[in-house]
């Protein structure tokens, strides 16, 4: 077994995260799809969706999408410069600082529309 | 085989055909376009306003605006192509037995296509300011 160490953890987070965003983004076009069909049945599958379940399952792929794309840029930096993979392990705990720096932010904001009802 | 290496000198000389290079170079150029396509879209829907507050009116008077339609046209599909790819990496590297691998691909490439279809249609089937407001 591989004792994995940053590098290894940011790998497995870049694809779990990138699995459940593709299926997050399968489900989003096809609810999305129902809006050729009209308001009635738009409506009923958007309402379906404001159910805490799902928007708690929401903000999870917000969280999803954070890592990807700020691992990503560390991927970036790694691939087209000539020092990133030596720093790579200090980069990644600079994607975990802004990750927490943009997401808790976020979850305060979300957190009480989810229970709170106070979008509609 | 996907490419797994730390540079594009390295990815040339590792990449089994011209085809997966151009999908290692997608992958990086894709992924920088939608870290600001993707975070600018979910900044407008669910930070400027409440996601619960999204219904019929909202979708359909964002899709009939002009620069809402290039904007999602252009994530749509990059983002679809850039999921595929990738789920495509990590089947190649967890399916051994050769069958359900080309199985379960090809159901998401069938997947992937028809939706970018149906979103398409979508995004041209309201009329420029004629729905919502």
């Amino acid at each position: 077994m591989y004792r994995g160490r940053e590098g290894q953890w940011a790998f497995y987070l870049h694809r779990i995260t990138g699995v459940a965003i593709l299926l997050y983004l399968l489900i989003h076009v096809g609810e999305l799809t129902a809006a050729m069909f009209g308001a009635k049945y738009s409506n009923a599958i958007l309402g379906f969706f404001h159910q805490p379940l799902f928007q708690l399952g929401l903000l999870s792929v917000i969280g999803a999408v954070l890592y990807h794309a700020l691992n990503g840029l560390r991927v970036l930096i790694m691939d087209f410069t000539s020092w990133g993979t030596r720093v790579q392990s200090k980069l990644w705990y600079g994607v975990l600082l802004i990750f927490a720096l943009l997401y808790i932010p976020t979850i305060i904001k979300i957190m009480p529309e989810i229970f709170g009802g106070g979008g509609h | 085989m996907a490419i797994k290496t730390r540079n594009f000198n390295e990815a040339r000389q590792q990449a089994s055909t011209n085809i997966e290079l151009i999908w290692w170079v997608f992958m990086r150029v894709s992924g920088l376009l939608l870290v600001f396509l993707v975070l600018g879209h979910v900044f407008m829907n669910n930070i400027l306003i409440s996601n619960t507050s999204i219904h019929y009116d909202y979708v359909a008077s964002r899709f009939s605006q002009p620069l809402f339609k290039v904007y999602d046209l252009v994530m749509l599909v990059l983002a679809m192509l850039h999921g595929t790819n990738g789920l495509r990496y990590v089947i190649d590297d967890y399916f051994q037995h050769a069958g359900w691998r080309n199985f379960i691909k090809y159901t998401l490439y069938f997947v992937v296509l028809l939706l970018i279809g149906t979103g398409t249609m979508l995004l041209f089937s309201f009329p420029f300011d004629k729905v919502g407001g």
